[in-house]
């Protein structure tokens, strides 16, 4: 059913459809009316759920954490700080491998006080062995809630799920809604392997020695690299089922371009719309758009972008002392190319600045007129 | 996904030598049952009900926590049976006790006492509304018993005699049942319908009353020596006179005489300036119904207001209806207008050291005297038992009392005593508690030849048994944590200017929505009303749900933490050292 959702709602009823059993939140804006919805789904009984208000963004993943390992679906939100006060309790749902999935409203960190978009909230999550899916549209934030939940369980660790402050969470698109039997046969009842059960009672997440710590990182890390093919297999199947797919990563009329833009979340789709004109054109640019973080789809990254000239990556986000998160990475993933292409980093529309076409151009004309990045990343369109 | 791995023989370690052993998460492979922590215990909780502060105060031995805990549960008939099971009078104790159980009441310091009157009243109200009648506990076993005097010491040892299966008659001697709950509180506390109901209730039971049947007059005790058993409740009927010069004249009434002549409906020309003499609730009855015939009303007493043994909120009322008080005051002479009084001489006072009742005593201030005004003084000074009664029947009063054990008995065999005749307490709480310790003696003495079990004098006797320890839980008992505060409710009653002009009745009951809440706010101290607290808090899963309000502890597993006890809001729960 088409229906006009805005991101936050597009992400309840994903939830609803996903059956959680167990949703545990704290508000924080901007995502308080994907969690104020579902209290709604529980109220009205739409939602077989238990809503549990909790104190803190800690206590909500604590929450999250007590009901999955007690085998139950659990879902919890947040955004920005609140993300940021969970960070503990995030390593402890990957290390108890608890599928618990969370949809991070991405927002701008304090001071300076900000509620609009940016991806640093959820990039300094990058070691806490959540995996992380970013969106470009209210039916793909849908539609990898479902997905999470099925990635999730399949490899045991929890998926961050994120969209953009504002430009997905309160603005309205239509909306495919599956129905609840199409998505009961895609996302089966959770039944794990190990579960807290009074009837047969385990010691759980108890003391590991030495010699015993190391292999169960390991077990992460391998949980990790299947993650990568479970989450395009999922998706694929996903595709069959539901008529929709998008891949770990997103190649966009990339095959002959010389120029690949780099994007994550919402502002791919400004980027799609600026290579579509360049082409007309006759500018042979292309776009990567970033859908999976983590797992990082390093190799499919290097196939995609070996064989262009320039790179340019938006980076919404900074790590302060070096520079795009995603640049970072990607030029990790390319090193051992034989061929490399040259990588330009953007800094661009922190704390909600607009990336609007006119931007992307203006990064697509940089390009053009640089043979060689600058030494450092360059923050654009910032008063000088 | 890789299957679970197996799991070792108990007792055999286990060794990772491959990644693949691992299972993917920190988790036992065996399960933690074969791990006994309950041997790693020194204190071991468990559950203990113990006496709240309102049934330990309540002189009637009323079961309040339980019939509270019905009522929140929504059983009201089972709340009234309960209520029942120890209190034959709750429309009249809830309406006329002064409450020591709300004086005690752990509510006190979060929102305030529980209105437990009101809740008494309610459920009394409720039970004549459905027709709800007593039944007994025993079958009728033929034995005979006789009580003399239809107050609620009588009429609470009728009732309990009768329902252990004890044929009981009531020898009474004013015209009606009802002792001084009938010909001493007014009307306007007690409607006289609700008083008819209780002993209604009561001679559904089988219970006989003989009326205008008085001891020394028509009736002797050695013909009531006859019967199995006898219980004497005459109660306090002779007021104490002032003692002061100029009382033998016309227009000085005792309190209880004056009451007595209103009950009946008898005509007063009382003029319309009275005194009344005295600090208690006799005194204050006597003031308001004054007022409500239209008299101006002027109390005096010779001690201060905070010494007044009346119930506050009775001394409040007769303030609101414009009685006016004259505290530390003694009347030294009744002034006289050849034989018909016209006022009364009054000493002041001052207050000394404390005398035997702890309260300060008062004394005189030298040449201080003033005169009020009276058409008519009543004389509320207190009351005792009418010793001409006792006149050949073998028993002598001691200070005013007929002497009794705590087995109730007197110095003749096979004859008890009770009520304010034998106690001198005074309240229609305490009378029931007295008339119910002579049933349960006479029963047990009749059937075992021995009284034994009953609690000393002063200690409130139990029809039912308890399962309480008799520690009584107080306030620092309470996990404050757990106790919200919410507002005891405004008790609705009738308007001054409406109530000073009839004797309809002042307190007007509560409706079933404030009277859930009010269950609701109770606190329910020392008794498990199954919140699940510790079944939540039990970190090692080892208290289980047992059924309503019960619970097991598994103690091979308990470890003793005490987190159980320390959480439980109401002190339902104790600890003590193994082996101890």
């Amino acid at each position: 059913m088409r229906k006009v959702l805005m991101g936050n709602h597009a992400v309840s009823y994903a939830v609803r459809l996903a059956r959680a059993e167990v949703v545990a939140a704290y508000p924080i804006t901007p995502q308080t009316q994907i969690v104020e919805m579902l209290s709604e789904f529980c109220a009205e009984g739409s939602l077989d759920a238990t809503f549990i208000k909790v104190e803190s963004e800690h206590s909500a993943m604590a929450a999250c954490i007590g009901a999955a390992s007690a085998g139950a679906r659990a879902f919890t939100a947040t955004s920005s700080h609140g993300l940021l006060l969970m960070h503990e309790m995030l390593h402890w749902a990957a290390g108890a491998r608890l599928p618990i999935v969370l949809v991070n409203v991405n927002r701008a960190l304090g001071p300076g006080w900000n509620v609009w978009t940016e991806q640093t909230d959820s990039l300094a999550q990058r070691d806490t062995g959540l995996m992380q899916v970013y969106c470009e549209s209210n039916q793909e934030a849908l539609d990898s809630v479902l997905q999470a939940f099925r990635i999730a369980e399949t490899v045991r660790l929890p998926v961050m799920v994120v969209l953009d402050a504002f430009i997905l969470s309160h603005t309205e698109e239509p909306v495919d809604v599956p129905s609840q039997e199409e998505v009961d046969a895609f996302l089966p009842r959770y039944e794990p392997e190990w579960r807290l059960d009074p009837a047969d009672p385990r010691a759980f997440n108890m003391l590991v020695p030495p010699e015993h710590y190391m292999e169960l990182r390991l077990l992460i890390q391998k949980a990790m690299d299947d993650a990568l093919h479970v989450a395009a297999e999922v998706d694929a199947e996903y595709g069959r089922r539901f008529g929709r797919s998008y891949g770990i990563v997103e190649a966009y009329r990339l095959e002959d371009a010389e120029i690949a833009l780099v994007t994550a979340g919402a502002s791919s789709g400004t980027a799609r719309v600026v290579v579509d004109e360049l082409r007309s054109q006759g500018v042979p640019t292309g776009l990567l758009r970033l859908r999976l973080f983590r797992p990082f789809p390093a190799r499919a990254i290097a196939r995609l972008l070996s064989r262009v000239d320039k790179v340019a990556v938006i980076d919404r986000n900074i790590s302060f002392g070096h520079g795009g998160i995603f640049a970072a990475e990607l030029k990790a993933a390319l090193y051992h190319e034989p061929q490399r292409p040259m990588v330009f980093e953007f800094i661009a529309g922190l704390g909600g600045r607009d990336i609007t076409p006119a931007t992307v151009r203006g990064i697509v004309g940089y390009l053009q007129g640089h043979d060689q990045p600058p030494a450092s990343p360059l923050w654009w369109e910032v008063k000088a | 996904m890789k299957s679970a791995p197996s799991r070792p023989p108990v007792g055999e370690p286990v060794v990772f030598r491959r990644l693949d052993d691992l299972p993917p998460l920190p988790v036992s492979l065996a399960p933690t049952l074969a791990n006994k922590t309950g041997t790693w215990r020194y204190l071991r909780p468990f559950y203990e009900e113990k006496t709240s502060p309102c049934n330990h105060a309540c002189p009637a031995g009323s079961d309040v926590v339980h019939w509270i805990g019905a009522l929140r549960g929504g059983d009201l008939e089972g709340a009234w049976r309960t209520l029942t099971a120890e209190n034959p009078l709750p429309g009249v104790c809830g309406r006329v006790c002064p409450h020591p159980c709300e004086s005690r009441c752990n509510r006190s310091s979060s929102g305030g006492a529980i209105a437990i009157h009101a809740l008494e009243r309610y459920l009394a109200d409720e039970a004549s509304m459905h027709g709800w009648r007593p039944t007994r506990v025993r079958a009728a076993n033929g034995r005979r018993v006789a009580v003399v005097g239809a107050g609620p010491a009588g009429l609470a040892c009728a009732y309990h005699l009768a329902r252990l299966g004890y044929e009981v008659t009531v020898h009474e001697a004013e015209a009606e049942p009802g002792g001084l709950l009938r010909y001493a509180i007014p009307a306007y506390r007690l409607p006289r319908d609700v008083l008819d109901r209780e002993v209604c209730n009561i001679e559904s039971l089988g219970v006989r009353f003989m009326l205008g049947s008085r001891l020394g007059d028509n009736l002797s005790l050695e013909e009531l020596r006859g019967m199995d058993a006898v219980f004497l409740a005459p109660g306090q009927g002779v007021s104490r006179p002032l003692g002061v010069p100029g009382e033998q004249a016309a227009g000085v009434l005792s309190g209880l005489g004056f009451l007595r002549r209103v009950a009946r409906g008898e005509g007063l020309g009382m003029g319309r300036r009275v005194v009344v003499v005295g600090g208690g609730n006799t005194a204050i009855d006597a003031a308001r119904t004054a007022i409500r015939m239209g008299a101006q009303v002027t109390v005096v007493y010779r001690r201060s207001a905070a010494q007044m043994p009346a119930i506050a909120e009775e001394v409040e009322a007769a303030r609101a209806e414009g009685v006016e008080f004259r505290f530390l005051a003694a009347p030294i002479e009744v002034l006289v207008d050849g034989d018909r009084v016209r006022g009364l001489r009054c000493q002041s006072m001052r207050l000394g050291e404390p005398d035997a009742s702890g309260r300060e005593r008062p004394l005189p201030v030298p040449g201080a005297e003033f005169d009020l005004t009276a058409d008519t003084v009543i004389a509320a000074v207190g009351q005792g038992l009418d010793e001409g009664l006792l006149a050949g029947t073998g028993l002598r009063a001691e200070a005013g009392r007929v002497p009794i054990d705590e087995g109730a008995a007197t110095a003749l065999p096979g004859v008890f005593a009770g009520g304010d005749a034998a106690t001198g307490e005074g309240t229609v709480a305490q009378a029931i508690g007295s008339g119910k310790r002579a049933a349960l003696a006479i029963d047990r003495w009749l059937q075992t030849g021995r009284v034994e079990g009953l609690p000393p004098l002063g200690v409130a006797p139990h029809a039912m048994e308890r399962s309480a320890s008799a520690r009584v839980v107080g306030p620092e008992d309470l996990n404050a944590d757990y106790i919200e505060q919410v507002p005891r409710p405004v008790l609705p009653e009738c308007p001054v200017e409406l109530r000073k002009a009839s004797f309809d009745e002042v307190n007007l009951g509560i409706p079933p929505e404030i009277a859930a809440a009010e269950a609701a706010r109770c606190i329910s101290c020392g008794v498990c009303i199954g919140c699940d607290t510790c079944y939540i808090f039990c970190p090692d899963v080892s208290i289980a749900r047992a059924g309503p309000c019960q619970y097991t502890i598994n103690y091979d597993y308990c470890k003793g933490c005490g987190i159980c006890v320390h959480e439980c809001p109401r002190c339902a729960m104790s600890v003590k050292e193994e082996g101890q």
